[in-house]
């Protein structure tokens, strides 16, 4: 074990060693060590290179926050994360680390010369040093700036890890489960209230954990905790670690991520990685504490230089000593204290360099009872060291004034410059927010949301303060919840309150031009950089960020907004709050695309739809295509067959014999009831008070715009009922617009709507021989013209089942769809099969059911139409029923513009040279303009035709139906293409092939 | 995962020590929609329809749950369909309403077990503690609507259309496992 470790001190199991590699090499570890600590255990404070300079860097914090320790970890083929904070994921035997954005090694890395050459890299550099020329922004530039710059690889391969979600109710969310969320969960868990306790952290405890000295109600702090996380427990309290809470959503809506397997050896089986709380709380206390300042100063980022209370964490949790000889910069009392334990510690304390000049009188004493000294009114200037600090220079400071520099040789520099509320989750809530002068920062002021906030996240300072407004914060919102909480007091002894002072960059005797005083370590950005931005014209923060990068990184600026802020303020001469804070947004910390993907990756991808028949379709070789959230057979190829061939021979078997069509996933609604009559001549543009029942019509439904909105045959299956079909993707939609007009226009109607989609399994058999098909399979109904003419529906019975028997047709043939009950929907499937093999019945797809009703010219909602077709300009004004007093849509097309001439109309195309057009295709009428062309319509529909002996399209070109056989140009990349404007009839003009 | 419902037979789907998830028999259901005066329709069905969304009710084999203002699901053996269907018809003329039959739309997963509530949070955004013993929602699940019947603490029933239920079984699936593997 390495010098570093001290025993005795912190959290980690000095019985279970734990080796794992960083960057190919083994570190000993113990069990309870994050990569951080076990590094700093063995001397490592270099873990990686910064963004944008590749400076050598360790890390800075001990949580969370950290901006600067990303690592890459890696668990096995496939199980590879970049940009892994090495202070939070902890060790495993085996776990590979390895540190990032270096080449060819972190101690030597080439990209290093972009430190040498930082004056090219200032704030808004992209938009200045790569402006010229511009050509070379695509090629040389930009993939330039993307292989330097950057933070980890993206993975490549599939993550062979799963994923969950769960949604969680209770009563009182606590975020932060330190001293305040502590005291808060035990005041609120009263009377069964639903008490849950969420902690980023693998234990909870907070700043119990580093600052074991304090004694709470005459134990040890340590001690106090654990009977405490037992109490809380015994309350039914659900205490969650690992588990960060990164939004905070409307109406009290949490989300929160646990992470399951990243810190175990070996992965259980069925557990996922990560899962997503969605989280519904009545009452919502934040306690996420406070997170510490840097100090801005030239060489603020060199390896060794940490935040003093991380380097207090680092020994009180983890035993670490992350230096023998700290140098202490600090402009708040919290540092005096991580000095004291170090020195404590064995650790000789190079200096306290205070920027006040009174400090408290006590911490005077106790730095002078351990020999350490103190320089108050002293600003530090620069450090020294290449991948690690070697000294610090500092200076005096008398009335403003920079005095004679000297040097303190160190190994690390422990800086503070105060504490930042951590309001990010309020802010979430659009939590208002207050300047406090006097701690220099913004605090929580209202929020519309049932929460409170707690502890040092409100700016309160020490363990009592915090165990008591927690505590307080609990009871709280137990009353708001109707409950008396418990009543708690708390005393602490050896707590360590203190009071700081909130600096800028701090002042110096060197060319601050040239000065490297990091504001934002993730995202390089220095002091410079941001008074660079307000010289240039920034005034707003919200400007100052985007130009600067500053807060813009992973780390969302936890560390270096206020500071940030501070600087800007100072440029430009204004108080912080009129500059502005920049706003806080979800998540609190980076959460991988897995967390939120949940269980919705691969097969649970989304839902896909299939009809019972759907296996047949599979079993029998077909291809699939997505329609709406359905699969839907396309075709039904034979060995040696691609669609064309394919689609082709459906075609040419349907309309000489017979073929077989899987159309269940029709939309299906049943309107009844005295009124249905009136709410069907309402809602069509058709006319339905003289349809008889056992008739059917097809109707067409339009938007209030005038506009179609889809179609379908419906079917009068008795006075009061009707069976009206959608298209496929329609279904939803139409019947939540029926319900809408239904509830809200006309509650006056008594009829009611029922979504029968998936009552009904639809089997559509086509073709001359259809009836000569079906008539022995149907019983109660005669299939001849007299009995059962097209356009007829009947309840029956068909091959033995009950059945809604609809006679209609989209393929200009002998038509038949029959409905059965959808568990027997198969059997009908098969029987139909069976019954249809002397005519050598076909099977055909989606595919062909587009040629073979484009053929006579039927449009498909959504293909041939766009939203913007009136029924007339897609040559179906028929279907409005001219002398009915209203229905949806009749007045939007009175508009001008609907009945205007010119209108893009739906006609049929034939190309001269006999060329299939391509779907989409524009359309115009002089080939001879200059590009750009007036285009004048589009291709909507286009298919090889059999048995038209050409291919055919449909098309909507401008006043098309007033132009038949005009000539019109298709341009392609390669050729134009001149097409003869024709009917969108192509076949069976009068209807013929309909008769038996 | 979206395999096809080869069975509609009952049969249990998976079984851990967290939860087991069975589909349940084919039955009746009726979708049944009326407003105004509701006691000639009781009359007609020997059983009260209840008024508040949520609330259930039975007599016998006959099941309804009140899914809106004017809305109930009704279930009921396959073989009582048709009386209770003619039943109705003969007060429609004094009691117009909507009486669909949906038997052939839906299936049923009976989801029971230790933590068979917990398994619901999976994919319900409803408090599931939130609904009594004895009375049901209708809801979504993974985004599929669903009526889920509380029948227990930890007995439920959930109704689902044919073509989501696949999705919706396999998420069960997946989460009777997840759960079984926690360590509580």
């Amino acid at each position: 074990m390495s010098g570093f470790r001290i025993p005795g001190k912190g959290r980690v199991d000095p019985a279970t060693p734990v080796s794992f590699r960083f960057d190919g090499r083994k570190v000993r570890g113990l069990r309870g060590d994050t990569v951080a600590s076990a590094l700093l255990a063995n001397g490592i404070h270099l873990m990686g290179r910064s963004f944008k300079y590749h400076r050598p860097r360790g890390p800075v914090a001990a949580g969370s926050e950290e901006p600067n320790a990303l690592i890459g970890t890696r668990r096995g083929p496939g199980r590879y994360e970049p940009n892994t904070r090495a202070t939070v994921q902890e060790i495993w035997p085996g776990l590979e680390a390895t540190s990032q954005n270096k080449y060819p090694s972190l101690k030597w890395d080439i990209g290093a010369v972009n430190d040498a050459a930082y004056m090219l890299f200032s704030a808004g550099f992209y938009y200045k040093t790569f402006m010229w020329p511009r050509s070379f922004w695509d090629r040389v530039y930009e993939p330039f700036i993307r292989a330097a710059a950057g933070l980890g690889v993206s993975p490549s391969r599939e993550d062979p890890d799963s994923y969950a979600s769960r949604y969680l109710h209770c009563d009182v969310l606590i975020v932060g489960a330190g001293p305040a969320g502590l005291a808060a969960a035990r005041a609120a868990a009263v009377d069964g209230l639903r008490v849950v306790l969420v902690d980023e952290n693998a234990e909870a405890g907070g700043t119990l954990l580093s600052e074991p000295q304090a004694r709470i109600d005459g134990r040890s702090a340590w001690d106090w905790l654990s009977a405490e996380l037992a109490a809380l427990k015994a309350n039914g309290v659900r205490i969650m670690t690992r588990t960060t809470a990164i939004g905070y959503y409307h109406q009290n809506m949490i989300g929160m991520v646990e992470k399951l397997t990243d810190h175990l050896p070996d992965l259980p089986a069925d557990t996922p990685r990560e899962r997503m709380w969605r989280v519904r709380a009545k009452q919502v206390v934040l306690a996420q504490g406070a997170l510490e300042k840097p100090l801005v100063f030239h060489g603020n980022d060199r390896p060794g230089v940490m935040l003093a209370g991380a380097a207090q964490t680092y020994l009180n949790r983890y035993g670490v000593l992350v230096g023998r000889q700290p140098a202490i910069v600090t402009s708040h009392d919290s540092a005096w204290y991580a000095a004291f334990d170090l020195a404590d510690a064995g650790a000789r304390v190079q200096a306290i360099v205070d920027t006040r000049a009174d400090v408290r009188a006590e911490l005077l004493a106790e730095a002078e009872a351990r020999g350490i000294k103190v320089k108050l009114s002293h600003t530090a200037t620069a450090t020294s060291g290449r991948l690690r600090v070697k000294s610090l220079r500092v200076n005096p400071v008398r009335d403003g004034k920079v005095g004679t520099p000297y040097t303190i040789h160190c190994d690390t520099v422990l800086m503070s410059g105060g504490w930042t509320p951590s309001l990010h989750l309020f802010s979430h809530t659009r939590g208002s927010l207050a300047w406090d002068d006097d701690l220099t920062t913004f605090l929580p002021k209202d929020t519309p949301e049932e929460c409170v906030i707690a502890g040092a996240s409100r700016g309160l300072w020490g363990i009592e303060a915090a165990l008591t407004d927690g505590a307080d914060k609990g009871r709280a919102v137990a009353a708001a919840l109707g409950k008396a909480g418990t009543e708690t007091a708390h005393v602490v002894e050896a707590d360590r309150p203190g009071t700081g002072t909130s600096e800028k960059e701090l002042p110096t005797d060197l060319d601050p031009s040239r000065a490297k005083a990091f504001v934002d370590y993730q995202n390089d950005v220095t002091a410079k950089d941001l008074r660079l931005a307000v010289r240039e014209g920034m005034r707003s923060i919200e400007h100052v960020k985007r130009y600067t990068t500053n807060g813009m990184a992973t780390d969302q600026g936890k560390m270096s907004n206020i500071n940030g802020l501070n600087i800007a303020a100072d440029a430009l001469g204004k108080k912080q709050p009129q500059v502005g804070l920049t706003t806080f947004r979800p998540p609190y910390t980076p959460t991988s695309f897995g967390a939120f993907a949940g269980y919705h990756r691969g097969a649970h991808f989304e839902v896909t739809r299939k009809t019972q028949i759907d296996a047949w379709a599979e079993e029998h070789g077909a291809v699939f295509e997505p329609v709406g959230q359905w699969r839907r057979a396309r075709y039904f190829p034979k060995p040696g067959e691609d669609m064309d061939s394919a689609v082709r021979r459906e075609c040419v078997a349907t309309r000489a014999s017979v073929g077989m069509f899987d159309a269940s996933t029709l939309g299906k609604i049943e309107v009844v009831g005295p009124d249905a009559v009136e709410f069907m001549n309402r809602m069509y543009t058709n006319p339905w008070t003289k349809l008889a029942p056992g008739r059917c019509r097809y109707g067409l439904l339009c938007g209030d715009d005038g506009f179609i909105r889809d179609d379908g045959v419906i079917g009068r299956l008795s006075q009061d009922r009707f069976h009206v079909t959608t298209t496929t993707g329609g279904a939803a939609r139409v019947l939540n617009m029926m319900e809408d007009y239904r509830q809200t226009e006309w509650p006056d109607l008594q009829v009611w709507l029922t979504s029968t989609t998936e009552q009904w399994a639809t089997v559509a058999v086509n073709g001359p021989n259809a009836a000569k098909l079906l008539a022995p399979l149907v019983e109660g109904v005669e299939l001849t013209d007299d009995a059962f003419p097209h356009m007829s529906c009947a309840e029956c019975t068909v091959a033995g089942m009950p059945a809604r028997l609809f006679r209609i047709s989209f393929t200009g043939e002998i038509g038949f769809e029959i409905n059965v009950p959808t568990p027997m929907g198969r059997k009908l499937w098969e029987a139909v099969w069976q019954a249809g093999q002397p005519f050598g019945i076909v099977p055909y797809g989606t595919e062909t059911m587009h040629v073979l009703r484009a053929e006579k010219g039927y449009i498909v909602v959504g293909q041939d139409t766009d939203g913007t077709v009136t029924p007339h300009d897609a040559g179906i004004g028929w279907a409005i029923g001219k002398t009915k007093p209203d229905f949806v849509g009749k007045r939007g097309m009175a508009r001008p513009d609907l009945v205007a001439k010119g209108r893009k109309q739906l006609v049929g195309l034939l190309t001269e040279d006999r060329s299939r057009l391509e779907e989409g295709a524009q359309i115009v009428f002089d080939p001879a303009q200059k590009v750009p062309m007036k285009m004048v319509g589009h291709v909507t529909s286009s298919y090889l035709s059999d048995a038209v002996g050409r291919p055919i399209a449909l098309a909507l070109v401008e006043g098309g139906q007033d132009r038949m056989g005009e000539t019109v140009h298709i341009p392609m990349p390669d050729r134009t293409i001149a097409a003869t404007i024709t009917s969108s009839v192509f076949l069976d003009p009068d209807n013929a092939r309909l008769k038996i | 995962m979206n395999a096809p419902l080869h069975s509609f037979e009952p049969s249990v789907l998976i079984e851990t020590a967290a939860a087991r998830v069975s589909r349940a028999a084919p039955g009746a259901r009726l979708s049944l929609q009326a407003r105004g005066d509701l006691p000639p329709l009781n009359a007609a069905l020997g059983l009260d329809l209840p008024t508040r969304i949520g609330r259930r009710a039975r007599a016998g084999a006959l099941e309804a749950i009140c899914l809106g203002p004017e809305e109930w699901m009704l279930h009921a053996p396959e073989a009582q369909a048709v009386e209770i269907l003619s039943a109705c018809a003969e007060v429609y003329a004094s009691r117009p309403r909507s009486l669909v039959d949906v038997s052939g739309r839906e299936t049923t997963f009976v989801i029971d077990g230790p933590r068979a509530a917990e398994l619901l949070t999976l994919g319900c955004a409803r408090d599931i503690d939130g609904i009594a013993v004895g009375e049901g929602r209708r809801t979504a699940f993974d985004g599929v609507t669903v009526i889920l019947w509380r029948d227990g603490e930890t007995s439920f029933r959930m109704d689902c259309w044919h073509s989501f239920a696949p999705h919706v079984q396999h998420l069960l699936e997946i989460g009777c496992r997840e759960l079984a593997a926690e360590t509580i």
